[in-house]
């Protein structure tokens, strides 16, 4: 990450701007995740030793398998699973047409698919899942199993055969649910075009007739000739922020950008205690870098104590000519750990917050990362007076790295505009890098041009009268010094096309930088607002690969409801699949408990002394204990949160197939270790 | 080294159903040593809960032994690729209620690995040879008569033409007609050279055709031998006769070997097995209550 900033900061250097940073926390608890696969795989190894006379005789005992499976569809079958696709189908219709009224045509695609999709995912996942939990349960009561087991069968084909037909359930009532879906998309197509065709008509009836200034809407007439069932393709590019960034600071920080929602924040772990009732302190700011330089600079500082959000308190300094200020919270005891002298007794608030930011549009200042250098370039520090508490001289320093986030809904982040007040201040700049575009194909047109589409939403400052106005400069990483630039009008949250000459596209990387001309706009951006077309791929293909994944996640929850079943009766199954299923869904919420730190809050006590009772000692021991099962548990479930079927669909995005392929293998290798389990329950369980 | 000749061997086989406590405990089989040759007719005897169903499970491998172990055409019990080589009657006919008979026989014919031609072959052939009525075929058996339903039980074991055939309690379900066509295709299955061992509590249905039998009491063997020898009265002799005048009959008693009778049969008289069975269980109830 940071290797990539030394490397592209410097070709930037010499036109004024630099890439920023965003902060991603360390990931943490490798051990965690290891001992997980260790787990995973004696699983494995355990099943490959005990059933491997089982698994040589799979060649054949697939077709058993199969035949078990052939069954359990029967039974599927015979409790009207024929009507699932049907009911699914009839609520989402209704709801589609109550819900749709009134979107725009790319819109309707969007609700529909969501609506369709995250029904089929719900209602098949619970259909299934509850299948799987009771398929085995039900031959064990019915006594079918007694029969059956009879026969030449051997229990792991018994465990396939269960999950093969369960899943071949799925298959088939995707297939009729992705048919239904089809002819469904294909009707409201149809209907929008013909909507688009009269609006197109009408539009252009009156621009004939001069009753209208503007031409027909060529947008329309795209829509009215090709629908708005697409899978389109396009390349994005990695978007960086390109503002002002301190070089002097390692690693390169980027600048706090004034009366934007950009927060800053620095984190001290703890403040130690002091021997002292009240100890005398001070936050000390110093900001190494300030645009412009010569005004003073005022910002908002808020302390707030991590275990106690609502103890905060605020303040406004003004940093005085060399960039300093200077802070002394009123009352430093509620975030302080202290000691007091009379009794001994310990205080300690735990880790606090100081979020800084700054009102003032048109400023920049740089923070540095936290870190207190040997050189003056010190950014907050705490300074204990020295006088009053010898032991804890000097300075303490927050966590490195502070974080600053900017980041409006959406993940978008914000590019300033010229400044109205300071012309010398430069706007800054959202760079896009477009990697490996020799390998894509790409559209030429007849004039030996590609067309980028830029999507952005424009915030308005000042000069709100004014048009925006965006200027896009274009180069190729192997050219650097052939430029293409251009200025264009931004169609707000609609496209603006723009067309760069093919000879940018080489075997370098493509770099788009776009900022803002006009004074007090600001332009919004992510990822994809910078995007180069393909040709399209078929609406039904990509139908298809959505299905796929939701098929994955289907077959995966019917593996976790049949092992579940081996062991227990159908109700600790179905608890035990939908266990499965939320902590599934859990993994990346836990996992940013762990890397933010917000467990350490687990184990925190105001205090101190509490800490050596061995009543406490003994709980916050199970406390520990507890979070880090939890941990583990979820590490050992499959992650859920991986399958996305509506990512691409709702954007009228082409889904790369590989992704298809990658949830496949990866719900093989979830699966694996599950039938591992299953099997080991049921080698030798009796089936009488 | 076990004899290929021996269908079935077990040795000290018991089996205690798991209780949470002791008192809940199930011995229900207790040091079974039995013996099954090939070809022969066995029955398995015993009143109500001696545990005629536990040995079979356990010889199938649907339970596991507490203690000892059985040996199966030679290879521990529940050895999948035996398996194919066994059929299987359960006590009551636990099949899906939701196929039809052809599916019902389709579903366990796959599951002896036979091709499509070999599996319509097979369910058409078995559930001709059980008499299943024609015009109940395409129904689910979930509809199906008790009588019904055995008789697709009974080919569904009778599918892949086993050399060794185990049934518990056959004939339960069955009308006298039905009976009697099981006996009928004891026999015959005997003719072919097949081993049959049967349970049941109805004696007559084993008298006439067992070659052997055990009888089982509490789980343990109370009784073992050759029907033959179990049911002969030693001390009393029997003569039977056609066309006897009353002449004849006058004489008889005294020099039946010198009279002019046809068919003379002579033998040792015996018991029913009905009342061998009954005696026996009421010996050892008294001995209990004693
Ligand atoms: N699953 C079981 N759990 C506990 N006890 C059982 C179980 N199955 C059978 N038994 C008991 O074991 C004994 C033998 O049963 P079984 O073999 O079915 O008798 P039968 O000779 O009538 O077939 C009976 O007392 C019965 O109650
Ligand atoms: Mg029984």
């Amino acid at each position: 990450m940071f290797g990539l900033l030394q490397h592209i900061g410097p070709k930037l250097a010499g036109s004024g701007i630099a890439l920023g940073t965003v902060y991603h926390p360390p990931s943490q608890h490798h051990y965690v995740s290891i001992f997980a696969d260790v787990v995973i795989g004696l699983l494995i190894l355990a099943f490959v030793l005990t059933a491997f006379r089982d698994i040589a005789r799979l060649g054949r005992g697939i077709s058993r398998a199969w035949a078990i499976g052939r069954v359990t569809i029967s039974e599927a079958w015979n409790a009207r699973m024929w009507a699932v696709p049907l009911v699914w189908f009839a609520i989402c219709a209704l709801l589609g047409l109550l819900i749709v009224r009134g979107y725009e045509p790319s819109g309707v695609v969007r609700v529909y698919m969501t609506i369709f999709l995250r029904a089929q995912a719900l209602i098949l996942l619970m259909y299934l899942g509850i299948m799987a939990c009771v398929t085995l349960p039900r031959e064990r009561e019915r006594h079918t199993l007694v029969t059956t087991g009879s026969k030449p069968i051997s229990r792991l084909e018994l465990l396939l055969g269960k999950v093969m037909g369960l899943s071949a359930a799925g298959v088939l009532m995707l297939a009729v649910m992705m048919i239904l879906t089809w002819g469904y998309m294909k009707v409201v197509d149809l209907k929008i075009r013909h909507d688009a065709q009269v609006l197109y008509a009408m539009q252009k009836k009156s621009y004939d007739n001069v009753l209208r200034r503007m031409p027909p809407d060529t947008g329309v007439k795209y829509i009215s000739e090709h629908g708005v069932l697409q899978a389109q393709n396009y390349v994005t590019g990695k978007l960086s922020i390109a503002g002002y960034i301190n070089y002097q600071t390692n690693p390169p920080s980027r600048l706090l950008k004034g009366g934007s929602s950009e927060v800053l924040y620095f984190e001290f772990p703890s403040l130690p205690a002091t021997e002292y009732y009240r100890p005398m302190f001070d936050f000390q700011f110093q900001v190494v870098h300030a645009l412009p330089s010569t005004k003073p600079v005022k910002i908002d500082v808020t302390l707030v104590q991590r275990s106690n959000p609502m103890n905060t308190q605020e303040s406004t300094l003004t940093l005085n000519p060399a960039g300093q200020a200077i802070w002394m919270p009123k009352n430093p005891t509620s975030f302080f750990s202290y000691v007091n002298p009379q009794t001994g007794q310990m205080y300690n608030p735990g880790p606090v917050v100081v979020k800084v930011t700054c009102p003032e549009f048109g400023v920049y200042l740089g923070f540095g990362n936290g870190l207190r250098p040997p050189s003056d370039t010190a950014c907050l520090a705490v300074s204990l007076d020295t006088s009053r508490t010898p032991h804890h001289s000097g300075m303490i320093a927050p966590k490195p790295n502070p974080v600053i986030t900017g980041f409006k809904d959406n993940g978008k982040q914000e590019i300033v505009g010229p400044s109205i007040h300071h012309p010398q201040i430069k706007p800054e700049v959202a760079s896009w890098d477009f990697k490996n575009l020799d390998q894509q194909q790409i559209p030429i047109g007849p004039n030996g041009n590609f067309t980028l589409h830029m999507v952005i939403s424009v915030d308005k400052q000042s000069n709100e009268a004014l048009p925006p106005v965006a200027q896009i400069v274009a180069y190729n990483t192997d050219t650097p010094r052939v430029r293409t630039t251009l200025s264009t009008y931004v169609n707000e949250k609609r496209i603006t096309t723009i067309k760069l000459p093919s000879t940018l596209l080489g075997a370098g990387d493509l770099i788009v930088n776009l900022r803002s001309e006009v004074p007090g706009h600001w332009f919004k951006v992510k990822d994809d607002s910078m995007i180069i077309m393909q040709p399209p791929s078929s609406f039904i293909w990509n139908l298809f690969k959505s299905e796929m994944v939701i098929l994955c996640e289907i077959v995966l929850i019917i593996t976790i409801g049949v092992t579940a079943s081996t062991a227990v009766g159908w109700p600790v199954a179905m608890l035990t699949a939908m266990v499965a299923y939320i902590l599934g869904n859990l993994f990346h919420f836990v996992q940013s408990l762990f890397q933010s730190g917000g467990l350490e809050l687990f184990d925190y006590v105001q205090d101190n002394r509490m800490k050596h009772i061995w009543y406490y000692k003994i709980g916050s021991f199970i406390t520990n204990v507890m979070v880090h099962m939890l941990w583990v548990t979820v590490h050992l479930m499959p992650d859920f949160t991986r399958y996305n079927p509506l990512y691409f669909i709702i954007r009228s995005k082409d889904m790369p197939f590989e992704i298809v392929v990658l949830d496949m293998i990866w719900t093989l290798g979830c699966i694996l270790p599950t039938l591992a389990i299953g099997y080991l329950l049921l080698r030798k369980q009796e089936l009488a | 080294m076990v004899a290929d000749s021996q269908a079935i061997q077990t040795r000290q086989l018991s089996k205690v159903y798991p209780g949470f406590f002791k008192s809940q405990q199930v011995p229900a089989l207790t040091d079974l040593n039995l013996r099954v040759d090939q070809g022969q007719i066995f029955g398995l005897l015993g009143p109500n809960g001696s545990g005629k169903t536990t040995t079979i499970k356990l010889l199938l491998g649907l339970i596991n032994p507490t203690s000892g172990d059985a040996l199966v055409m030679g290879q521990p019990a529940g050895d999948q690729e035996t398996r194919r080589r066994i059929g299987y009657l359960p006590e009551e006919s636990y099949l899906y209620r939701f196929l039809n008979a052809r599916q019902t026989l389709d579903f366990y014919a796959r599951l002896f690995n036979m091709n499509r031609a070999q599996r319509r072959r097979a369910v058409d052939y078995y559930l001709d040879f059980v008499g299943l009525d024609p015009s109940v075929r395409g129904r689910r058996i979930g509809t199906y008569s008790k009588g019904q339903t055995r008789r697709v039980a009974l080919a569904q074991a009778l599918l892949n033409n086993p050399d060794l055939i185990i049934m518990d309690e056959p004939t339960s379900g069955l009308d006298p007609v039905g009976m009697l066509e099981i006996k009928n295709m004891i026999m015959r299955l005997r003719e072919a050279g097949k081993t049959v061992v049967l349970s049941s509590h109805q004696l007559a249905d084993v008298e006439d055709v067992c070659d052997r039998l055990v009888i089982l009491y509490r789980g343990r063997i109370e009784l073992e031998g050759a029907l033959r020898d179990l049911l002969e009265k030693k001390d009393v002799f029997q003569l039977s006769a056609r066309n006897v005048s009353e002449a004849l009959q006058a004489k008889l008693s005294e020099v039946a070997a010198e009279g002019g009778a046809t068919e003379v049969q002579t033998g040792r008289a015996r018991v029913r097995l009905e009342d061998l069975f009954k005696e026996l269980v009421a010996r050892k109830r008294s001995g209990e209550s004693r």
